[in-house]
């Protein structure tokens, strides 16, 4: 976990003015943009060749191993759709850790918020559970705000663990509250329609594929506001460099608040597009913490989209896994994955860029 | 930072000031009317339970049931042997934590708890009955399925429900004994259950008493309850192996994962039968999962239902804390009832002379069992069994052995189809 402004001696003088990958590769790219616009799109692409030929072979082996193709293509459905909730989940973690820079512990709480709030609205005025969005997303985003402005704000800057330790603080008095108001009985939403819908001989629940498309579109929304906007741009120059930011005239403390409740907001979405697959409980949006922190590092801190394809690449492992090595908690292969990647790549698989 | 130490400190303080106050007087005992208690002191009993954290609804039941208790026993008049002596109970939050169960038990122990009831977690309870047998204060516990915590030798540690061999032996006749009498016998059983310790006992314990009988057992898949998310890979592989039953072990949340992951893959089973499964016998089970739900099969350790007593206790229990009463809640109940009878049998609410009277008595019990509760030289309840429960019409019946039973078990019963 190295901390996230790692700056070139040169940086400041361009940076900002240029584009994103850079920090990543500071090592070993040129920092010097001779051709701009191919911004080294080459090298991830590669990996990715990489990654999938991994996958493929994995599937094979699966394949030979069970003898099955039916278990085999319902396991890569299932995993790839269960991935999508993983990108889903790590979306705002990893754009949390990198342009603030602190170890959100407090997401999966955010998350169970969503979800009692999903189940209120569902439960008391009988509302869709979909057009709950229209609710959670605003409400999660000024929660997001008031808490970074209120809490977070008078830790910037200093040492790592007191940020941790203020979010896992906010986990607690979350999950205790909601476990106080709502009490310890477990709750669910149904979602109106939900039927099985067949896939290449498999099947899926629709709520799952729905909630799939849902992380597919939430990240694209997200990649377009980090890489087209006048906000995104600033976002992307303070998680870059926050003094250079701060001398071109950005007010990093107003880009902080922003982007604290845009990863809340993710929370919110996400609470509310997986309330309809999970037993609601206090502790729910725990569940999913520890996975999300390994698809986060996985994809590249601070990676909207490659918190996505490491998500796809934690729910194959887990799927694929549990094939290859019966018997096994399916964690065994997560692990042996993140490993190898921390291993091989220890800045995740998609490099950076916030 | 600083101020909330400061609270922290202050409120630790406070709390502690409080408690000294309050077991100040235990020590004074000197009085003639009764050994260890003076006149008008109430007896302590400890009530150890996860309050908050991942299992606070089962938790929060079960320290409601030992309340019932406490009070039904104060109103009919206290502990007469000890000159009517009222009991009280002291509850504690163990989080589901073996360390903070430990210490609350080294606490309630100092406040003056005369025995402990508890508490839910395997882990917990093994750390919770050291501290018991230290202090030589005896521990009945409510629900905790390791076989581990008795295979220690404890003098003062007793266990009311039914051991994981237990669960898992009888779970496999009961499976024979219904499939053969609706003239489908079950022949190949697939097994998926949780990778700890609980389910893997139940696994064994099943597996061997099945094949006995004349099952074929595969495939066995193991997930972890902690962690899964999704079971239809886990439900395409059972349904490519083409068995009869699906045999399930694990908790609340796992266990409607399965019941979705079951209406998805379809996968042409006989029946879905959960072996001492901690969410196929519960109320809310049918609630969470509607339809798909229907004709799940269940043999757990159960509160009997067909005792007029125990619908007494449901229906106080609804009226108490407006929710449906759970086993856990009743075995509770009935860990206090020892604690208090085995108190006027010893009359005396010394703890050693209270262990005694545990080891040796025979008491009631609302729990659906072959007999009263009687403790064997390790600690374990002789005639705890487990029932076969189904769900029918979107409620829990209880369906076999005959004896128990508030309906007829259906069987075939393909998950998800309407039971007849």
């Amino acid at each position: 976990m190295t901390p996230a402004p790692e700056r070139p001696a040169d940086g400041p003088t361009h940076t900002t003015a240029t584009r994103d990958e850079n920090m990543a590769q500071a090592p070993d790219a040129d920092p010097t943009p001779v051709a701009p616009p191919v911004r080294g799109r080459t090298l991830p692409l590669l990996r990715i060749a990489a990654v999938l030929g991994l996958v493929v072979v994995a599937i094979a082996l699966a394949y030979l191993r069970s003898g099955s193709g039916l278990v085999v293509t319902q396991a890569v459905v299932t995993g790839i759709l269960i991935g999508g909730i993983y990108g889903l989940v790590a979306m705002g973690l990893t754009l949390i850790f990198g342009v603030l820079d602190i170890v959100n512990f407090a997401h999966g709480a955010f998350l169970a918020l969503a979800l009692f709030a999903t189940y209120w609205l569902v439960a008391s005025y009988g509302m869709h559970p979909y057009l709950a969005l229209a609710v959670s997303i605003p409400v999660m985003f000024g929660l997001g705000a008031l808490v970074q402005r209120g809490v977070l704000a008078g830790a910037m800057g200093k040492p790592l663990e007191n940020q941790l330790l203020i979010t896992l603080g906010l986990a607690l008095i979350i999950e205790n509250a909601l476990l106080l108001f709502f009490e310890a009985n477990p709750r669910s939403v149904a979602l109106p329609g939900d039927r099985a819908v067949p896939i290449l001989g498999a099947v899926a629940e629709l709520s799952r594929i729905l909630a799939f498309a849902g992380a597919i579109v939430l990240a694209g929304l997200l990649f377009l506001l980090l890489q087209r906007t006048r906000l995104g741009t600033a976002i992307r120059a303070v998680a870059a460099n926050d003094t250079g930011a701060q001398m071109v005239g950005i007010d990093t403390r107003r880009i902080y608040m922003i982007t604290f409740a845009i990863g809340t907001a993710c929370a919110g979405a996400a609470g509310t597009l997986v309330a309809p697959l999970v037993t609601i409980e206090p502790t729910t949006g725990a569940l999913f913490n520890i996975i999300a922190f390994v698809v986060v590092v996985l994809g590249g801190m601070g990676n909207v989209v490659g918190a996505l394809l490491g998500g796809l690449i934690i729910g194959l492992a887990e799927q694929v896994g549990a094939l290859l090595l019966p018997g096994q908690s399916p964690l065994l292969s997560v692990f042996i994955v993140f490993v190898l990647v921390l291993f091989l790549r220890p800045q995740g698989l998609f490099g950076r860029s916030a | 930072m600083r101020k909330t130490w400061i609270a922290a400190t202050a409120c630790t303080l406070a709390v502690g000031l409080a408690a000294c106050g309050g077991s100040a007087p235990v020590g004074a005992t000197d009085s003639p009317s009764g050994e260890g208690v003076a006149p008008g002191e109430r007896i302590k009993i400890g009530s150890l339970h996860p309050l908050s954290g991942g299992a606070a609804a089962d938790g929060q039941q079960m320290d409601n049931g030992a309340r019932l208790a406490v009070e039904a026993i104060n109103e009919a008049g206290g502990i007469a042997a000890l000159g009517g002596a009222e009991l009280e109970l002291l509850s504690a939050d163990t989080q589901g934590k073996p360390e903070v169960g430990q210490s609350e038990a080294q606490r309630l122990i100092q406040e003056g708890a005369v025995s402990l009831v508890g508490t839910y977690q395997s882990a917990v309870t093994a750390n919770v009955s050291t501290v018991a047998e230290r202090n030589q204060v005896p521990l009945v516990i409510d629900v905790s399925a390791a076989d581990s915590i008795l295979q220690q030798g404890y003098r003062y540690t007793f266990r009311i429900q039914p051991s994981s061999e237990v669960l898992g032996t009888r779970g496999a006749q009961y499976l024979a004994e219904v499939s053969a009498a609706a003239g489908s016998p079950a022949q190949s059983v697939a097994i998926l259950h949780e990778q700890g310790a609980y389910g893997s006992s139940i696994r064994d314990a099943f597996t061997v008493e099945a094949e006995k009988l004349g099952m074929t057992i595969g495939p066995v898949l193991a997930y972890d309850p902690a962690s899964v998310a999704d079971f239809t890979t886990q439900l395409t592989q059972i349904k490519a192996a083409g068995v009869d039953v699906l045999a399930v072990t694990g908790y609340y949340r796992d266990g409607v994962l399965v019941a979705q992951a079951v209406d998805t893959v379809e996968p042409g089973l006989d029946a879905v039968y959960g072996v001492a499964n901690g969410a196929f016998d519960l109320p809310q089970f049918p609630a969470e999962v509607g339809a798909a739900g229907e004709g799940y099969f269940d043999a757990n350790y159960h509160s009997d239902m067909t005792k007029p007593e125990m619908q007494e206790l449901a229906r106080l229990y609804q009226e108490r804390f407006g929710d449906q009463i759970r086993t856990g809640a009743v075995l509770a109940y009935d860990a206090v009832r020892v604690i208090a009878e085995s108190l006027e049998n010893a009359g005396s609410a010394d703890a050693t002379a209270v262990r005694d009277a545990i080891a040796q008595g025979e008491f009631e019990t609302y729990l659906a069992s072959t007999g009263p509760i009687v403790f064997n030289e390790a600690g374990e309840n002789e005639n705890a069994i487990p029932i076969l429960m189904q769900v029918q019409d979107g409620a829990v019946k209880q369906v076999h052995p005959e004896e128990f039973a508030e309906a007829e078990p259906v069987y075939p019963a393909e998950p998800g189809q309407q039971v007849r």
